[in-house]
């Protein structure tokens, strides 16, 4: 144990060392702002994201016309391209013939992917950038405006989320966090409450809850934890053994500590405490909010999933209009509740270079506008239900209100961001270099081969390493 | 025979055509040879601009050294040479029967062209739900419609496409899925072809006192001959390049929860390294597929060159 | 077979009546296979159909109760309105002309370049024919897929990024159909080329007058495919022409019903499948007719 914290603590410190040497010596920036800064010109800027019509679009256009009472002459063009994935294919190719647009919704490995062709601009110039420079507002009036980040501004980001926009082993930025998720643990409040159990905060009291649970309904299974990748990710932090790395061997999961934990994880399941959506063959929310009292229904009374989800996890009004039962929501069981670890999900902002310096300078304007506008940050956040990235939202009058409303009930979402909100220190970010999105297929593939029995540990180990050298 | 005026005449014909086709189709063909043979060939590499590409083997060998290419290679080769025959013979059998009866005709032949308007995508996600098992290790619960069908029957349910399940009950859905899909072309050119049968050849083995079944091996199948190679051939080359229909039953993990990839395809790895930016992998894994194709479409020809009936 | 029939009547009567038995029996066995024959298409018909009544029932489900882990056979409560919201979200009306628009056209125009290709090589005479022909069916065995990523840098360099000339162009020829329609002018007899020549009609004349009408069922059936393959198309169009005044309908089925969780809303989503399967099924059924009295007449050679 002594031996193993030893040469983690090791590896830690290499990997802090190559990453200060890369982003002290190597390098730099990729673009200069040009002298006077956003000149004022016409530019048509381009933003890619996955923002539904009906529900965000609208409140997407609210702020960019209040943005262009400052900026009158940057024209955001913004177009939902599908899911994350379809983003992600068509601004690949997009970039292979140079017709990139100029903003987009991306995870970071979208951002390791693009910078195989050197296509996303680099933002700390504009941060770190002290200039005060003047433009034109729509009233005709002479406004000042300033490209960089104020302490405060920086120090109102939740560090998980900012911290994510560095992740690729340069030390440099490249994404800004726009809206957030995180994984929480649904609990059937009303049931808990009936026969006396206290939410679990550790993994040892999750699998005792479980024991609990399964001799008061024998055919339930307690838990449904909707994604394995992150369960097997979230894990290897909360252990401190080691998942990925931006440099050097990328790929550290293959060792005891995660195969001892993939192995008990299987006494587990075979326990029949716990599945997954894979395993399952549907949302494992449908257990959770299943009410029927039938012989051959499966229920749970616990789910970890998405804090966006939470309208998901609720269960449908009966006929009187009220909810079958209440639900509770919890942050995820620890390993070290003193040293708690949270996946961070959602996209971030990326800017693309261009040949037009002055639609990067307009595109970080807007995106510096749609990242740190706290109003915007709040109604965004209650329109989507994911978490707003700045910590003051939380002092918003708006969003107070909504929060102080927050329910198992009807305000099912505001809960959610409540909880999320609480842990705001939890979170963490996981390397992004190309390859990294095989890394996390093939962990939550691993586990759940080794769960099945449809694979020995060293086997889905073996595979899962095999597959991830494979891809770069 | 050929004068010189004909010769400039098909040309010209062929114009339009050729012109789209080199523009669209062959240069295309050109560039993909180009990246299959440029060693480690990436698209955003490329286009990041410091890229000097060696000319070899290497994307082949990377290829072929991949542990689950055979894999791969294994499911396109099974699908294809299981669904072929069964969805052919099946249409012909179809056909037949749909051609020798008078009433309901037309409606069973408009139900049996339906599956013709969908998206394959689409009815793969139905499929999946009508095989499916939602459940857990010791808690199974059968509610696809089929493992109902089959306890109704007397029999135990299946595990066909969910986690823990074998890779034979795996493939049973494909090929039932891939069959269904494959139906209507075929019936469509089959019946078709039958329907141009002169009348007067089964007149005759009437009074010759022919069995159905002689009729059916001895006339119908070798007057449709140049119908039923026509449908082998193309159901072959389809086959070989089989994708989609899995992506809607098991989802982009093209496998069961637990067994992720097990039923992937060529086709499928190409789609995979052409999304982790390897194109000049996915050049040559093309290609690979296409010698196959080749090699298989010949065979096929010389065997209807033998057998086919003109 | 004259000399048979006469035979067989000097034979006695005995024999008659065994023609009789037989006959019997020829009638009872029609009987069962008749009705073997009906059982046998229509539990075809039904595991044809079940997919379909599965879109439908699910179409009219709530979310909830398309979760159900036990799937119910007909919607406990009928949910209309999701077929209004199908229709609203997706913002079907503009994506129903466009798709419209770019089959019709690209049919057109396709069937042009595709009966002339097959004139081509069924009747004239020119150097190179086999060779080109055998090329042209070598390109039908590549996978599709990877023409995608240099069409695309192609239709970037023409200017064509969100025209319909995009959408349009690149897949107008079809060697499957040249090979089609090539393989049905085959059996349009050689004699009625050379009666035409001999009466002094040019081969374009030719085309339009006798091989035209004759390939009719074949036209039709290439006009269907295309324009469900411009209902179906789906990754071409999304890269390059995903914008509100092109935005095909596959497109805008799968983007608009996905939420921001990544979850879809299925019943609405299948709804609207329903709604966008709904004309090219009409269509089909009224050409049924024509495809199928054609394609039984169009075979002269037997």
């Amino acid at each position: 144990m002594k031996k193993n914290l030893l040469v983690s603590s090791l590896v830690a410190l290499a990997t802090i060392a190559t990453l200060s040497g890369c982003g002290g010596s190597v390098a730099k920036p990729n673009f200069v702002i040009p002298e006077g800064g956003y000149d004022g010109s016409e530019v048509t800027i381009s933003f890619y994201h996955t923002m539904s019509a009906t529900t965000l679009q609208p409140t997407l256009e609210k702020y960019i016309k209040k943005f262009n009472e400052t900026f009158p002459n940057i024209h955001v063009e913004h177009e939902q391209i599908g899911g994350y994935d379809e983003v992600r294919d068509q601004i690949k190719e997009q970039i292979s013939i140079g017709a990139q647009p100029n903003l987009a919704y991306c995870y970071p490995d979208h951002v390791a992917l693009y910078n195989k062709a050197k296509a996303v601009a680099t933002l700390d110039q504009f941060i770190d950038d002290k200039t005060v420079y003047t433009t034109t507002n729509a009233k005709g009036e002479q406004v000042e405006y300033t490209f960089g980040l104020t302490q405060e501004q920086k120090d109102d980001f939740i560090e998980g989320y900012y911290a994510a926009g560095s992740s690729y082993g340069d030390g440099l930025m490249y994404s800004m966090p726009y809206s957030k998720s995180t994984e929480v643990l649904y609990y059937n409040k009303t049931f808990f409450d009936a026969n006396n159990l206290s939410v679990p905060t550790t993994w040892d009291e999750m699998w005792e809850l479980c024991a609990a649970i399964k001799e008061i309904d024998p055919k339930c299974t307690p838990l449904g934890y909707d994604s394995p990748n992150n369960w097997f990710i979230t894990m290897c932090e909360q252990m401190g053994s080691g998942y990925t790395s931006a440099t050097g061997n990328h790929f550290l999961f293959d060792n005891q500590k995660n195969r001892d934990w993939v192995t008990d994880l299987k006494t587990q399941y075979e326990k029949g405490y716990f599945t997954t959506q894979g395993l399952l063959g549907t949302y494992t929310s449908s257990i959770f909010v299943e009410t029927s009292e039938a012989s051959d229904v499966i229920k749970s009374y616990m789910s970890i999933g998405s804090s966006a989800g939470a309208t998901h996890q609720r269960p449908a009004k009966d006929a009187e209009g009220n909810y079958p039962f209440d639900v509770g929501i919890a942050p995820i069981p620890q390993l070290n509740v003193n040293k708690p670890k949270v996946i961070s999900q959602g996209p971030d902002i990326c800017i693309f270079k261009n040949e037009n310096p002055q639609e990067v300078c307009a595109s970080w304007l807007f995106l510096k506008y749609l990242t740190t506008t706290v109003e915007l940050q709040a109604e965004f956040g209650l329109a989507s239900g994911y978490v707003p990235v700045l910590k003051s939202v939380s002092q918003n009058p708006v969003y107070k209100a909504a929060v102080e409303k927050a329910n198992g009930g009807e305000n099912i979402a505001a809960l959610s961001a409540k909880v999320c909100m609480e842990q705001a220190n939890a979170y963490y970010t996981s390397p992004a270099f190309v390859g990294s999105s095989t890394a996390r297929d093939q962990v939550g593939a691993l586990l759940e081969a080794v769960v099945t029995g449809s694979k020995t540990v060293d086997q889905a180990f073996q595979d899962a390493m095999d597959e991830c050298e494979y891809s770069i | 025979m050929v004068d010189g005026k004909q010769q400039w005449k098909g040309w010209v014909y062929l114009l339009p055509a050729l012109i789209l086709l080199a523009i669209f189709t062959f240069w295309p063909i050109v560039n993909t040879i180009y990246m299959a043979f440029a060693n480690g060939y990436s698209s955003l590499g490329n286009a990041g601009g410091d890229a000097v590409y060696e000319f070899g083997i290497e994307n082949f060998k990377k290829v072929i050294q991949y542990k689950n290419f055979l894999n791969c290679l294994k499911n396109t080769c099974l699908l294809c040479v299981i669904t072929v025959p069964v969805s052919t013979l099946l249409a012909l059998l179809i056909s037949v029967a749909l051609n020798s009866i008078k009433f309901l005709n037309r409606t069973l032949q408009t139900i049996y062209f339906l599956p013709y308007v969908t998206n394959s995508i689409a009815i793969g996600m139905v499929f999946a739900m009508m095989f499916n098992i939602v459940g857990t290790y010791n808690n199974p619960i059968t509610v696809g419609i089929v493992n109902n069908l089959i306890e109704a029957l007397g029999g135990t349910a299946v595990n066909w496409i969910n986690a823990g399940s074998s890779y034979w009950a795996n493939m049973a859905v494909m090929i039932i899925y891939i069959v269904w899909n494959a139906l209507p072309f075929k019936i469509l050119i089959l019946l078709g072809g039958l329907q141009s049968i002169n009348k007067q050849y089964y007149d005759a083995a009437k009074i010759d006192g022919a069995s159905r079944s002689t009729i059916l091996w001895r006339i119908t199948v070798p007057l449709l001959s140049p119908m039923i190679a026509y449908v082998v051939i193309t159901g072959f080359i389809g086959g070989f390049k089989e994708y989609t229909s899995i992506v809607g039953v098991f989802g982009d993990n093209m496998g069961p929860a637990g067994a992720k990839g097990r039923l992937n395809t060529i086709v499928g790895f190409i789609y995979d390294q052409l999304s982790n930016d390897w194109y000049g992998r996915a050049s040559a894994a093309a290609l690979i597929l296409f010698l196959i194709i080749f090699a298989v479409t010949m065979v096929n020809m010389y065997v209807s060159k033998k057998r086919v009936h003109y | 077979m004259e000399n048979e029939l006469k035979v067989e009547k000097v034979q006695p009567s005995k024999e008659e009546l065994d023609v009789k038995r037989t006959k019997q029996i020829q009638k009872v066995v029609k009987i069962v296979v008749t009705t073997f024959t009906y059982v046998f298409l229509v539990l075809v018909a039904i595991s044809v159909l079940f997919p379909f009544y599965w879109m439908l029932n699910s179409s009219l489900k709530s979310l909830a109760e398309y979760k159900w882990t036990k799937p119910s056979f007909f919607p406990h409560t009928v949910i209309w309105a999701n077929y209004a919201s199908a229709y609203t979200t997706a913002n079907l009306g503009d994506l129903f002309i466009h798709t419209l628009y770019v089959g019709l056209l690209s049919t057109l125009l396709s069937l042009v370049i595709t009966v002339l290709s097959a004139f081509a090589f069924a009747r004239l005479e020119f150097k190179g024919k086999n060779a080109m022909f055998a090329l042209l069916l070598a390109t039908m065995m590549i996978p599709g897929e990877l023409f995608t990523i240099t069409n695309y840098a192609t239709v970037y360099r023409f200017g064509w990024q969100n025209t319909f000339a995009a959408l349009i162009l690149p897949f107008l020829v079809s060697v499957f159909y040249i090979y089609l329609l090539r393989q049905n002018f085959l059996q349009i007899p050689n004699e009625l080329y050379l009666a035409a020549k001999v009466d002094g009609t040019s081969d374009f004349k030719y085309l339009l007058k006798v091989m035209i009408p004759l390939a009719l069922p074949t036209l039709i059936s290439i006009t269907i495919l295309k324009m469900m393959g411009a209902w179906n198309s789906y990754i071409w169009p999304r890269l390059v022409a995903n914008d509100d005044a092109h935005q095909m309908i596959t497109n805008g089925l799968r983007s608009a019903f996905t939420t921001t969780d990544g979850q879809t809303d299925i019943p609405v989503q299948m709804a609207a499948v329903a709604i966008v399967s709904a004309p090219l099924f009409l269509v089909f059924l009224f050409l049924r007719k024509y495809i199928m009295k054609g394609v039984s007449r169009s075979g002269i050679k037997g």
